[in-house]
């Protein structure tokens, strides 16, 4: 080993035991490694591959229905969701299970797109980092006294013959650098050299446009891990649920109305009046509409759906009330036509499905009837334990409560979201649009120029890296022109 | 108030189908004078590398006219309609369509004013008559928004800005076709047709009704690759580079450089659709994205437009393969736009059920 005895490093207390892979040759391999890979990350190329791989994999997600949030994670809804979209997919026998298998159904949540998007992310970041020195050095201590061959291989470049004195020239030529909005720097030597600057913070704009897109995703994931979100909080009228926050806030359906338009009959307002309840006082009022929610504190409610709701009385054996709720129809049973409302009853370990009618041609469940299923929540049967039709207005004995079917009535479905995240995504948003414009609008220029003397005036050259534009003339050409006629005016006397 | 804004928008429709006319006429005197230049007649060459003979100038004067014409005429209709409707006029595919056709036209003619290059018409104006020629297809009844659409500065601010984008993008693959159709085009043809059959059926049995347009955009990315392959074996004659265009029509430089001034202009407004598409879906729905199939498709669109401004300004792509990423960027446009009417999800605003 090469250490001296006296000083091991840091974390290498074992290391004396023996030969390790610690050698300057694996260090020089993992150098290597590590320098091959800033490479990779930090080439343009491989970010082009990344982008259009995203680009494809985005394709895909919108060719290729794709499964809800939410039915992903749970097993059983998603069995039923593949099972529900099999016939769309049937060219084969496995075709569902393989697109599935691939992913095809998830493409956002996939691996891959995972993958990807990490990718582009440090990439980001490593091709910023990677620019931020040039940046600064190209902003604050330019180069201004270029080589000759410069003037003559830059893709612009223009000599213009002078009759002024070199000093003469160059304050000409300053002068008409300035008065186009440049900075100008000379420095002296045998030659004179011009340097001339617009913009040269904007550059700052274009990598606060990249790195604006690190806080998006910063963003989207902040409110992935921390936030709050219920798709499907549906509330009957007259009803009252707990919002899943634990903070013992709950909302109360007032009233649910649909406005039609007279014309068109087509619905042109959803508005739910609520009360919000903390601990059951009640400390807002609201009219929740598509484009109005509801906010309290951080967490806001928003209008999402509706549909009916059963009226449902039940009481006990001895005639109390358990509970007089409306529940509403937000599931439908595997055949599809019949709607399901589940409810399950306070104080007992009971769980009710509510059956709703498919319609005048339904035989088993006749318009202003619902079907009740009792289900044992204790019990590991799945069968019910009672199962009948009841009649609208009419009370009924049901697994040994009676049961009254009131009235049909409507509910809303609400989405309840907290995303403390999307300060960020708005904050990336801003920057990245203000970034990139700024970038477009105010371009970086520069220009050099080098004024050397000759029999009775100067030669001026002057050059740029901007490429030449084919369509119209550009700045380059317009200032080189410009320092043409200041040049050529009547010497002064 | 209503049946004016429908006689302007006809009055749009027949300028723009004379536009057109006038600037083929245009294009032809063009190319008999390049003809007659080469055959040693008076002529001559523009800067822009467009030759032009006696009687051209004139025509390509009318055409403008013609053209300024169907974009006030549109202009007229769609303000009218706005007051009709009490809202800016982008609540279904018909308005949403000839306002398309108004962002192309603008686009263009600005793009015109400022390159002089009159061809591109040649391509932007069929776009927009076609996107007009849909409207006229489709149901134009006044119809009240949709909850979801009720939010007139948002729609208004978010659908104005995607249509100087997609103007833009218009142009751009004006300029890109153009470029193109003077280098192999019959091996890209070949490629587009292959490409096409061969997506067609993949995306049919991927997504049913959506395979037409896997199918559009398996062509479009054929037609790339073929391009490009063509390209790196040197198959054909390159034309990079030569003084002036094949044909008559404008020097590929020109329209390399026009192509990439019309994404410098659509890129941001892009960017700005999207963000404010964004803030509108977490008014109305509390996400601000969901991955639904329009809100995917202006992302891919995003992403294509992106990788050509790095593979043009920070790779030097120029020609070839810059064409054919601003064709995919095009094809990926109009995904976008057409979307709505085969994906259904939150942007099913379409009312065409
Ligand atoms: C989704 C991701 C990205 C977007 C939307 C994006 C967008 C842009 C835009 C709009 C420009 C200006 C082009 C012009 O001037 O015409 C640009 C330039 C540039 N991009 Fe990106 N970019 C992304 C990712 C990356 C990555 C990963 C890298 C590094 C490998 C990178 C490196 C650069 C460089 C070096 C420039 C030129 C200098 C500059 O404009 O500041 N970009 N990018």
């Amino acid at each position: 080993m090469v250490q001296e005895a006296g000083t091991p490093p840091i974390g290498s207390a074992g290391a004396a035991a023996g030969p390790t892979a610690t050698g300057p040759t694996a260090m020089d391999r993992v150098d290597g490694v590590l320098e091959g890979l800033w490479h990779l990350l930090t080439s343009m190329r491989v970010a082009m591959i990344i982008m259009l791989l995203i680009a494809v994999m985005g394709v895909i997600g919108s060719m290729v229905i794709q499964m809800p949030s939410g039915v992903s994670d749970d097993p059983a809804a998603r069995i039923d969701w593949l099972n529900g979209v099999r016939p769309r997919f049937s060219l084969f026998a496995a075709q569902t299970d393989i697109m599935s298998s691939l992913q095809l159904f998830e493409v956002f949540n996939s691996i891959i797109f995972r993958i990807l998007v990490a990718l582009l992310t440090v990439s980001l970041v490593a091709c910023s980092l990677h620019r931020i020195p040039g940046l600064i050095r190209t902003a604050t201590k330019p180069r201004v006294d270029v080589g000759a061959a410069f003037f003559q291989h830059a893709p612009q470049h223009e000599t213009i013959v002078a009759r002024q004195t070199p000093a003469e020239t160059r304050a000409l030529v300053a002068g008409v650098l300035q008065r186009r909005g440049y900075r100008t720097l000379v420095t002296e030597d045998e030659t004179i050299h011009v340097y001339g600057d617009r913009f040269r913070w904007m550059q700052f704009a274009g990598l606060i446009g990249h790195l604006s897109l690190v806080v998006i995703m910063a963003g989207a994931i902040l409110g992935g891990i921390a936030g709050y979100r219920d798709q499907d909080f549906s509330i009957a009228e007259g009803a009252t649920r707990l919002v899943g926050t634990n903070e013992g806030l709950s909302v109360q359906l007032v009233d649910f109305t649909v406005t039609y338009d007279q014309v068109t009959d087509m619905p042109s307002d959803y508005a739910s009046s609520v009360v919000l309840l903390k601990d059951g006082k009640e400390i807002d009022r609201h009219v929740v509409r598509v484009n109005d929610p509801l906010r309290y504190g951080d967490l806001t409610f928003y209008q999402a759906s509706y549909g009916s709701a059963a009226q449902m009385t039940i009481k006990d054996a001895s005639g109390k009330v358990l509970t007089s709720e409306g529940v509403p129809f937000s599931w439908s049973l595997n055949d599809g036509d019949r709607s399901l409302g589940i409810l399950s009853v306070p104080g007992t370990s009971y769980t009710l499905w509510i059956i709703g009618t498919s319609g005048d041609s339904d035989t088993r469940v006749h318009p202003g009837q619902v079907e009740v299923q009792v289900f044992n929540s204790g019990a590991a049967s799945m069968t019910p334990i009672d199962d009948q039709v009841i009649d609208q207005g009419k009370a009924a004995t049901v697994a040994g409560m009676t049961m009254t079917f009131d009235r049909e009535s409507q509910y809303t479905r609400l989405s309840v979201a907290r995303d403390p995240g999307v300060v960020l995504v708005w904050l990336g948003s801003l920057l990245l649009f203000v970034g990139f414009a700024l970038r477009f609008m105010l371009p970086h220029k520069r220009v050099w120029g080098r004024i050397t003397t000759r029999a009775n005036g100067a030669i001026v050259a002057m050059a740029t890296l901007a490429q030449k534009d084919a369509a119209i003339s550009t700045d380059f050409e317009d200032l080189v022109n410009d320092i043409r006629t200041a040049l050529q005016a009547p010497v002064q006397a | 108030m209503e049946k004016l804004s429908g006689y302007a928008f006809v009055a749009a429709m027949l300028s723009t189908g004379l536009a057109t006319i006038a600037y083929l006429a245009y294009a032809i005197s063009g190319l008999r004078a390049a003809r007659m230049q080469t055959a040693g007649m008076p002529s001559t060459t523009g800067a822009l590398g467009f030759v032009s003979g006696p009687r051209t100038a004139a025509i390509g004067r009318y055409a403008t006219m013609l053209g300024w014409m169907a974009t006030i005429f549109l202009l007229a209709g769609l303000i009218f309609r706005s007051i009709v409707a009490g809202r800016g006029p982008f609540a279904n595919m018909y308005e949403f369509s000839l306002a398309f056709a108004f962002g192309v036209l603008v686009t263009y003619m600005f793009f015109e004013r400022r390159y002089h290059q009159r061809i591109l018409a040649l391509v932007a104006l069929p776009v927009a008559g076609a996107m007009m020629v849909y409207a006229f297809t489709i149901p134009a009844t006044i119809e009240p928004l949709v909850p979801a659409l009720q939010n007139n500065l948002l729609l208004t601010v978010h659908v104005a800005v995607a249509i100087v984008a997609y103007g833009s993008f218009a142009v751009a693959f004006a300029a890109s076709l153009l470029y193109l159709l003077q280098g192999r085009w019959a091996l890209v043809a070949a490629g587009m047709l292959i490409a096409g059959i061969v997506m067609a059926p993949v995306g049919l049995v991927m997504g049913g009704i959506t395979g037409l347009l896997g199918g559009l955009l398996g062509g479009g990315v054929g037609g790339a690759i073929s391009g490009y392959i063509a390209h790196w074996a040197g198959l054909g004659k390159s034309f990079e580079g030569e003084a002036s265009g094949r044909w008559g029509l404008p020097k590929p430089q020109v329209l390399d450089e026009i192509g990439y001034r019309a994404v410098v202009v659509g890129y941001p407004f892009l960017t700005l659709t999207i963000i404010l598409g964004a803030v509108w879906a977490d008014t109305a729905w509390g996400t601000y994205w969901s991955w639904d199939p329009k809100e995917t498709a202006s992302f891919v669109t995003w992403l294509i437009y992106g990788t050509y401004l790095h593979a043009r300004v920070v790779r030097g792509w120029r020609g070839d393969r810059a064409a054919w990423l601003l064709v995919l960027g095009f094809v990926a446009t109009l995904f976008t736009y057409f979307g709505n009417l085969f994906f259904g999800g939150l942007h099913s605003y379409s009312g065409l059920g």
